[in-house]
């Protein structure tokens, strides 16, 4: 019984973190099962799969009913990052163990890095930096009619072919590290298409669902999900999220995100350890 | 109702009755004192109902993630109607290449398998 509670409180605290961060719960499950708990990492990134599709769906409903999630954009989008996911789960069931491991090590790295460039940005006077312009469409493409009905009311689509692209690795990723994706799929969209901020992350929100679902299959039927971890783990991360997302405006984050870089560093050194096979 | 509320209704629907599933089974578990590391059973798609007549925590634990894992699909399949019936054949494209693609992925899991 005290395992199970564990391994509830590990989910919550996984899903608060990373809700009032504005990361999916996803970098933290996976470390949390992995050393927390001793389960293989490809047991853990099943478990976690499944838990980012659940805590995902409540605010991706939300979002959408709100208007915020762009739904065409988000259906073209993943149906490559569903790809990506489906050549993914594929490979995760082929590479040892201490690639994978390394492979995430690299994620946790990239995402402290992020985190401290945005917070040294935060703290320096800037424009807007959550919206960009609205691009000029392209009319030499003969997509263009298509690419105009991605675009919003107030914001135009550009370059389908990076997103798609950059969709792509974002399924793969996903499926190899157990994340929503998320990480690389805002970027993609904001920077590469011109999706305002706010746009772009609703919509990876709602695109997690069909991203995770197209590995998290693999894993179910390879017997990758055991439903005695991913029950507790996901039911930990919902309650965890939902109570991240009506705190959030109440907390400042600005200790807790240096905290949380710390924690991200030293898990991906832990996780180099295991992919050099010292832990 | 419009689409993207009619989506968003159902993948609310589909996380909730999820998460209602998994928490049934998660409080069985943890009545009867078993702990998750002893690992539990494999999937039985045939075995689901006995296991939730029988009260037992695994068939709502299974229940609970196929919903979860079957909602972003049946979302999918809500939008290709929509926009079958909004004469959007281009999204209804994509809609029936991203089910094609999941479906994919069951059959490559199966046939790939050990």
């Amino acid at each position: 019984m005290i395992v199970g509670l564990l391994m509830l409180g590990g989910g919550a605290a996984a899903g608060l973190f990373g809700s009032l961060l504005g990361l999916g719960g996803g970098i933290l499950i996976v470390p949390i099962l992995t050393f927390g708990f001793d389960l293989p990492l490809r047991d853990a990134v099943g478990v976690s799969l499944v838990s980012v599709i659940v805590t995902s769906g409540a605010s991706a409903g939300v979002y959408l009913e709100r208007r915020i999630a762009n739904l065409r954009l988000g259906m073209v989008l993943e149906l490559f990052t569903a790809i990506g996911a489906l050549v993914g789960g594929l490979v995760a069931f082929l590479l040892d163990e201490r690639v994978l491991a390394g492979l995430f090590a690299a994620l946790l790295v990239y995402v402290a890095v992020t985190m401290g460039r945005n917070s040294a940005r935060r703290a320096a006077p800037s424009g807007d930096a959550g919206s960009t312009p609205p691009a000029a469409p392209d009319p030499s493409r003969r997509s263009a009619a298509f690419v105009d009905r991605l675009s919003g009311s107030d914001y135009r689509v550009r370059r389908l072919g990076p997103g798609a692209a950059g969709s792509v690795g974002a399924g793969v990723v996903s499926a190899l590290l157990g994340i929503g994706g998320g990480a690389v799929l805002v970027p993609v969209m904001h920077l590469a298409m011109g999706v305002p901020l706010r746009v772009a992350t609703a919509t990876s929100n709602l695109m997690i669902g069909v991203t995770a679902t197209a590995s998290a299959i693999i894993y179910l039927l390879r017997g990758g999900i055991d439903p005695f971890v991913a029950g507790p783990t996901a039911i930990g991360v919902f309650l965890g999220a939902t109570l991240g997302s009506r705190t959030a405006h109440r907390v400042d984050v600005r200790v807790l995100r240096l905290l949380f870089i710390v924690v991200l560093l030293y898990t991906a050194f832990q996780m180099v350890r295991r992919a050099l096979g010292v832990a | 109702m419009n689409l993207e509320r009619a989506i968003a209704r159902l993948v609310t629907a589909g996380t909730y009755v999820s998460v209602g599933l998994l928490a049934f089974g998660v409080v069985g578990l943890l009545a009867a004192g078993r702990s998750p590391l002893d690992g539990g059973p494999s999937l039985d798609p045939g075995q689901i109902v006995g296991d939730i007549v029988a009260l037992r925590p695994e068939g709502f634990l299974w229940l609970g993630l196929l919903v979860a894992i079957a909602s972003p699909a049946a979302r999918v399949m809500l939008a290709l109607g929509g926009y079958l019936r909004l004469g959007e054949r281009g999204m209804a494209v994509v809609a029936v290449l991203i089910l094609g693609v999941i479906a994919l992925s069951v059959g490559l899991a199966i046939g790939t398998e050990g």
